[in-house]
């Protein structure tokens, strides 16, 4: 465009179908725009993101010398691309083609549906500073510049390894960020799988064990990111790593420190609070990497200066006291987050006594009782006598579907509950009476609906209703609570030797900090926000930053995986060519003032 | 240039965003019709934002082109619009 002539733009107008042309006058909108100042075209199609509607639009720009085009229709993250690629195709630059939403306001069941006059009236007004704001834009200068060939993931889970493993298959340098002493996340403390009924380290160890020695994947756990800076291509990441205490070039991993140590602490991590570990320790069994960890905030020495058996015992010399936190600096093109989910904290619904009963116990802490190098080695016993139950309840969706505490459904506790029941019937008690008190059952998927008849068929007896509240038996320690069942109509009374709450999944620990960071935005219930629900759903906010895994949502196993490579193909999409464009301010700051003092 | 169009990008929660909203706020008043500020929610239209990269609030593109992140001291943002309409665009 002549700097001194006026931009010719036209405006295309799009129906789509009856979304917008069934909610607003169509007619009347573009015969207002005709007479705003600097339209040079105005144009209406039915589905301009078709076709028929895409070769018009290029007509136009040809047959009108049009150098501006604003598209008033609906999201832009939803087809920006789609006009962009089309004004291109006629020599247009991508950044002078603009769309905008206005079906907001005329689709139906859209939050932000309007009357027909106020939606003509609102897209009058989107549209008139659309074409305001095209007609004093100026060419962003864009600058082409290397790509790191290196990705940080950060979370060390399932979701995290395969996106990490993928990565480093494709040739890229890759850095695993986990904050325990050991990857393998939550999956590796569950012991079974739904609905396979898989041995969880078993399917897992393949996957922690290639990430281990794999020559291209860079692993530090016990490290956390401490500042994000940069952008696609570049991001320049500092990670803080805290001591283990251990030299690991050193040692052997042959546990006798672990045996000297004589202080005993409960493991709120790896035993969820069901069992006890020393203050030097191996999380589990098949930590990765096997080395053991000293727990400073119980060690005698770093509490009272006496003790370091697990030194004198030490084969290897490898017990190191002084070590420090260690900053490590990391470049990387793109980065994954897959930083998992927590399980809810029950405390808050005092009516089921979590906290106050010592019987009433959560899912996880079951699963680790559970888990045959679990706290009790497998033996599930209940926490206030160690006696076997002879009836155990589990009550659905605590924390979840519930408007007090999170309003969305967990997606994965139905399933956990059935894969528990099915274990205690035909693993561990096989005489004990199991109740699941739920709202809905929900399982929805491959191979769960099978999965509950399964359930169901073993004599798990299945009650719709949650009891209001739980009481104690202050002489046997048993739990009593009514319930009421619609299917049979009748209030029944259970007794049982132990409660198990199925929990909400929650975001990790830490999210809303790794938000700041990352600068990545966050939904309602605080996981990380895809930048589309339905059509983007690995891209946040900010180019060169995916997620997968839980950390977007509550999800199996499955889903995790799957977003995993999602989000491995995305960054290398990005990445492949070593080159990224961008915006010549994001890659010399100059020209960008950073704000006042 | 007769006009300058500036996107004030802001959420809801952003601390420093009125601080920014009140400067054009002033400034609108001084040079009238020739300032057009529209003010864009980053977490209802992520798109546009994208398209500028910008990674935090508040932050202000004049005429198509991102100039400030963060607030920006008072005669910062005067003589950045003030460029605009001066120039020849």
């Amino acid at each position: 465009m002549n700097p001194k002539n006026k931009a010719k733009i036209g405006v295309f107008i799009c129906h789509c179908g009856k979304n917008i042309a069934g909610g607003l006058d169509i007619e009347a909108l573009a015969e207002s725009t005709k007479h705003i100042e600097g339209v040079a075209y105005v144009g209406d199609n039915k589905f301009s993101c078709s076709e028929d509607g895409q070769v018009s639009i290029q007509e136009a720009i040809r047959d009108n010398n049009l150098d501006r085009v604003i598209v008033a229709a609906c999201d832009p993250s939803l087809h920006l691309m789609t006009f962009q690629r089309c004004g291109e195709k006629s020599g247009m630059e991508t950044q002078f083609v603009d769309l905008i939403d206005i079906r907001k306001w005329t689709m139906h069941g859209s939050p932000h549906k309007d009357n027909p006059e106020e939606a003509l009236a609102k897209s009058r007004k989107l549209i008139e500073l659309a074409v305001k704001r095209m007609s004093l834009k100026k060419l962003i200068p864009m600058v082409e510049f290397p790509a790191e060939k290196s990705i940080l993931v950060i979370g060390g889970g399932v979701a995290g390894l395969e996106a990490g493993l993928d990565l480093a298959e494709k040739g890229y340098d890759v850095h695993i960020v986990e904050k325990l002493p050991t990857i393998g996340g939550k999956m590796a403390l569950l012991y079974k799988v739904f609905p396979t009924n898989d041995c969880a380290p078993c399917i897992l160890a393949p996957k922690t064990a290639y990430a281990n020695i794999h020559p291209r994947i860079n692993l530090m756990t016990n490290s956390e990111v401490k500042s994000v800076e940069g952008y696609i291509g570049n991001f320049d990441i500092e990670v803080v790593q805290t001591p283990r205490y251990i030299d690991t070039e050193k040692c052997t991993g042959c546990g006798e420190c672990v045996n000297a140590c004589p202080c005993r602490v409960v493991d709120d991590i790896y035993a969820a609070g069901m069992g006890e570990r020393k203050a030097i320790y191996f999380p589990f069994d098949q930590a990765i990497p096997k080395k053991p960890v000293i727990d400073a905030q119980n060690c005698l020495y770093f509490r009272k200066k006496v003790c370091r058996l697990c030194e004198k015992n030490c084969p290897a010399d490898a017990i190191d006291f002084k070590q420090m936190s260690k900053k490590i600096d990391i470049k990387a093109g793109a980065i994954v987050v897959a930083s998992g989910f927590d399980e809810y904290d029950p405390s808050p619904k005092s009516e089921y006594g979590y906290g106050r009963y010592s019987n009433v116990i959560t899912q996880f802490q079951l699963a680790r009782l559970l888990d045959i190098d679990g706290p009790t080695r497998g033996k599930l016993l209940r926490p206030s006598d160690g006696r076997e139950p002879h009836s155990i309840a589990m009550i659905q969706c605590v924390g979840s579907r519930d408007k007090k505490t999170n309003d969305y459904c967990s997606n994965i506790c139905c399933m956990y509950a059935l894969k528990h029941a099915q274990m205690i019937r035909e693993m561990i008690l096989p005489d004990a009476e199991i109740y699941i008190l739920y709202i809905d059952m929900r399982t929805t998927g491959k191979g769960f609906e099978e999965y509950y008849r399964k359930t169901r068929e073993m004599g798990i007896h299945f009650i719709r209703g949650r009891p209001s509240e739980i009481m104690e038996k202050p002489d046997t320690r048993n739990l009593l609570m009514e319930v009421e069942d619609p299917d049979i109509g009748r209030l029944l009374e259970i007794d049982a030797d132990l409660v198990v709450l199925s929990c909400a999944t929650v975001p990790s620990e830490g999210s809303e900090q790794l938000s700041q960071f990352l600068k990545i935005e966050r939904d309602e219930a605080g996981f990380f926000k895809e930048l589309h629900p339905k059509l983007r759903p690995v891209e946040t906010n900010v180019r060169g930053i995916y997620i997968c895994g839980a950390a977007q949502g509550p999800k199996d196993i499955p889903d995790s995986i799957i977003q995993a490579k999602a989000a491995a193909s995305f960054a290398d999409g990005e990445l492949r060519n070593h080159k990224i464009k961008l915006p010549a301010f994001m890659v010399q700051t100059r020209g960008i003032n950073q704000g006042g003092s | 240039m007769e006009e300058v169009y500036v996107e004030e990008f802001m959420s809801p929660g952003c601390v420093g965003c009125p601080a920014v909203k009140q400067m054009l706020e002033v400034l609108a008043t001084e040079l009238g019709d020739k300032l057009i500020v529209e003010e864009v929610d980053i977490t209802v239209d992520t798109t546009r934002a994208a398209q500028y990269g910008i990674m935090s609030v508040p932050a202000l593109a004049i005429n198509g082109i991102l100039r400030f992140m963060g607030v920006p001291r008072k005669e910062e943002l005067e003589k950045a619009i003030m460029e605009e309409l001066e120039g020849e665009g």
